[in-house]
């Protein structure tokens, strides 16, 4: 076993939302650290991936032993303002059911909590919900 | 001064008590061992007397349940499901990585508490008492 590599945590889950969306009907999906320029009146989703606290599962030294690594998935789904929330929850529930208790390749990830109506979207001029989905996947050393 | 903390604990065992191989994703072990106080106060005395008597360990073993099956973890959990039990199972709890601290026994696993909670991960508890002399190589 191997210390656990962070990135194929990260690709394993923006990968299954970016498969999704790409799908129809087709809606542009951005993650961290890269950048993007909305098309205003537009729907697109933002996917930030982040690890949080992790802790030991199991005895042992460097080897032979156990992690838990904990983390979150926050998706901030943007629609038209003025229209309404359809649209927007439309979206959520594809996300949200991509990742509802489901076991990826070792990421389990946990009940999700949204689509939260924020008041203040960031950008403006959006409709924005936010889904967020805490994740644990096991390192074994 | 050297210092221990619990990730650097382990659990061996073998059910026959003969060649003792690491239980796998063991999470904690606790041992308590109790001496029995014999009182020799007699009439007359001033002060009270005591002599140590038997000597006795029980503690538990923390397991996280894998499934495992190439290793000796499988016949722990399951030992508690052995009907004739003669005592003779080995257990070594080691205090540190080397090997070298530990307190070995022979014993019997006395409870197994199996428990499974909606996002968490599944964990076994073993109990034992110990059966006859007790190393303490710590």
């Amino acid at each position: 076993m191997a210390a656990a590599d962070l990135n194929t945590i990260r690709s394993t889950i923006e990968a299954r939302l970016a498969t999704e969306l790409a799908g129809s009907p087709v809606v542009p999906v951005v993650f961290h650290n890269m950048p993007y320029e909305p098309t205003p009146n537009s729907s697109w989703v933002q996917c930030q991936v982040s690890f949080g606290d992790n802790d030991y599962l199991t005895q042992g030294g460097t080897s032979d032993s156990d992690n838990l690594i904990v983390g979150i998935m926050v998706m901030n789904i943007f629609t038209p303002r003025g229209v309404g929330p359809g649209s927007n929850y439309v979206i959520g529930k594809r996300v949200r059911d991509l990742y509802n208790r489901v076991n990826v390749s070792g990421v389990y990830f946990d009940a999700p909590s949204g689509p939260e109506a924020l008041a203040s979207p960031a950008p403006e001029g959006y409709f924005q919900t936010q889904v967020r989905v805490t994740f644990e996947s096991i390192e074994e050393l | 001064m050297a210092f221990y903390r619990g990730e650097e604990g382990s659990v061996k065992f073998d059910d026959a008590g003969s060649s003792n191989s690491a239980i796998t994703s063991t999470r904690s072990w606790s041992l308590t061992l109790d001496k029995e106080v014999l009182e020799t106060t007699v009439m007359g005395d001033t002060y009270g007397g005591n002599v140590g008597g038997i000597i006795t360990g029980s503690g538990s073993v923390e397991v996280i349940y894998t499934a495992s099956s190439s290793d000796e973890t499988a016949a722990f959990i399951d030992h508690i499901n052995t009907p004739t039990d003669s005592g003779s199972a080995s257990f070594e709890l080691f205090l540190d990585t080397s090997g070298d601290k530990k307190i070995s026994f022979d014993g019997v696993v006395t409870s197994a508490d199996l428990s499974a909670t909606v996002g968490e991960i599944e964990i076994i508890t073993v109990n034992f008492v110990t059966n006859g002399t007790i190393t303490t190589a710590i």
